[in-house]
């Protein structure tokens, strides 16, 4: 046990030594990357602020990672009631059809996107990002939401029934208490998915209307990229480490992320 | 059965009697835009990978050939491109099993803050952008950067050290990148193993080894199958690690779609590519899900 205990905190350390490189690499004095860093200035975290195009990036991904999250979570709600507490033959298809955009490479969807989008007039589009986005969030706010409609407690639903309450008022009053979890998980997860994504966007985004992801790593390939980009990574990996601790101490990350798996 | 609940009362009136119709609806949205933006298009790419040209505007649909196919299958640097495809995703994929399988039984028998370190560790990739990471590793492998000097300082290496465009190095990040999705998969299978059965062996005097190879290994056995399916499948299909770890130099087929599909504008060539890459993917994991299921048939797997 202590064996596998050293092994796993190297590990450990091995996980988070990448995300951790990026705030002494941010914290040079000179504009460019290098480690051990030169000097030492809080300049490339004050020039996020002050990176018209960054922030403009960084607007936009939130921009669609909110409406991929929130019309992704709306519309795979009723898909997991039909699916969960359906009786009817073709269930298990259609489960495999809703959760199949996961099993397909982003890379070929994001071909294929590309060529359609251009058919029909939505190629660099905001609207053609969403529902780029949408397709790859439904499936995984589905998996969530199934898990919580298996759990609702059906007796309550049926005393509600009993006492006279109607549809509505007991899906307001009784599930959707019961619901909240679920919702919240898969709206905060859906839109983790939808704002880290890259390939997708890559394809999909036009010039002027590039997502922040797509936007670093445009500054990494092209070269010259200054500490600016180790800065706003470390911002980004902090935002995350926060978003994972509450959700791990809240919901529990590996019931929700898992699936029913 | 299935009500509209949270509809409108009028459509509450409206749905009494009629759930097929009901389920429908419910589906709709979902359906319909898989079909529009998901199916349709894949559908649209199998088309376009068996144009002989590139569509223009003068000839919108070209002749259809497997002039593409025919090129890719026969032109030995594709061969490569393809064969360097799947040994990337195979060596992640064991690399990633290896590491994953230990951590993840360690998760299940700890609980509180330390759970939750390890956890953060080892899922941060899920939460933290890709790019993030890749940065991380970038400048960890630069030339001079610290890994280098660690190893120096180690005496394993003297003078500089091409640690950037590796091999080694892409599956390093790759395994860093895939280590969520077979954690998270592991853990859920490991939970599940019954603590009854390992408190029977070892009151019958089994080693710990024993149990692990006997009980856990086979109870964990369809979890290990998923996680490897999983990483295999989405390592083997990674453009931005190889594009930014790995440069030109490992060419791997996600490159290449990328390039024809965006750079060059060869579509029917990037969409050939595409579905040799799905196809690639899909048979390999089929025939590997299918090689565990006869294994576990024959007994070597068995449930215990």
């Amino acid at each position: 046990m202590l064996g596998l205990r050293i092994f796993t905190y190297l590990i450990v350390a091995l996980m988070l030594l990448p995300v951790l490189v990026t705030f002494p690499v941010a914290l040079s004095a000179v504009p460019r990357i290098s480690f051990p860093p030169v000097g030492f200035s809080s300049r490339w975290f004050l020039a996020i602020l002050s990176d018209q195009v960054l922030l403009g990036t960084i607007a936009r991904s939130l921009w669609l990672g909110l409406g991929a999250a929130l019309i992704g979570v709306l519309v795979a709600l009723p898909c997991a009631f039909v699916v969960e507490r359906g009786r009817f033959r073709g269930r298990d298809l259609l489960e495999t059809g809703i959760t199949s955009p996961r099993m397909m490479p982003q890379i070929v969807l994001a071909l294929a996107l590309l060529v359609f989008f251009e058919a029909i007039g939505l190629a660099e589009s905001f609207v053609g990002l969403v529902i780029s986005h949408l397709v790859i969030t439904i499936p995984f706010a589905f998996r969530t939401l199934l898990v919580s409609v298996a759990t609702l407690d059906r007796r309550l639903e049926w005393s509600s029934d009993v006492l006279g309450a109607s549809p509505t008022q007991t899906f307001l009053r009784v599930m959707a208490p019961q619901l909240k979890t679920g919702l919240i998980a898969a709206l905060i997860f859906t839109f983790i998915l939808s704002f880290n994504n890259v390939t997708l966007a890559l394809f999909l985004s036009g010039f002027g209307e590039r997502t922040l992801p797509v936007e670093m790593f445009q500054r990494m390939n092209v070269g010259g990229m200054t500490p600016v980009i180790p800065a706003i990574s470390f911002v980004l990996a902090l935002i995350g480490v926060v978003l994972f601790v509450f959700l791990d101490r809240t919901i529990g990350v590996y019931r929700f992320l898992a699936g029913r798996d | 059965m299935s009500s509209p609940r949270g509809a409108l009362r009028s459509a509450e009136d409206f749905a009494r009697g009629r759930p097929m119709l009901v389920s429908l609806l419910l589906l709709a949205p979902v359906l319909l835009l898989l079909l529009l933006f998901f199916f349709a298009p894949l559908a649209e790419l199998a088309n376009l990978s068996t144009f002989a040209q590139q569509p223009t505007r003068q000839v919108p649909r070209p002749p259809h050939s497997l002039v593409n196919y025919v090129k890719i299958l026969s032109d030995p640097f594709y061969l490569q491109v393809a064969a360097t495809s799947v040994l990337v995703g195979g060596c992640t994929t064991i690399a990633t099993l290896a590491i994953a399988y230990p951590i993840a039984f360690y998760v299940t028998r700890i609980a509180g803050w330390e759970r939750t370190l390890i956890s953060v560790a080892c899922l941060l990739p899920i939460f933290v952008n890709v790019i993030v990471g890749i940065l991380g590793w970038y400048i960890l492998l630069l030339p001079y950067g610290l890994v280098q000097q660690v190893l120096s300082a180690l005496g394993l290496v003297e003078g500089s050290l091409q640690l950037l465009r590796s091999f080694p190095a892409l599956v390093v990040v790759l395994t860093y990148e895939h280590m969520p999705f077979a954690v998270l998969i592991l853990v859920s299978s490991l939970q599940a193993v019954p603590i009854d059965k390992i408190n029977a062996a070892r009151l019958l005097g089994a080693s710990t080894a024993r149990i692990v190879a006997n009980i856990i290994m086979p109870l964990t056995m369809p979890g290990l199958v998923a996680s490897a399916i999983l990483v295999f499948s989405l390592s083997a299909s990674s453009y931005l690690t190889p594009i930014l770890i790995g440069g030109q130099r490992i060419r791997v087929l996600p490159l290449m779609i990328f390039s024809y599909g965006t750079e060059l504008l060869n579509w029917p060539l990037a969409a050939a590519l595409a579905i040799v890459l799905l196809v690639i993917v899909v048979a390999i994991t089929y025939l590997f899900a299918a090689a565990m299921n006869r294994l576990s048939k024959r007994g070597q797997w068995e449930m215990v």
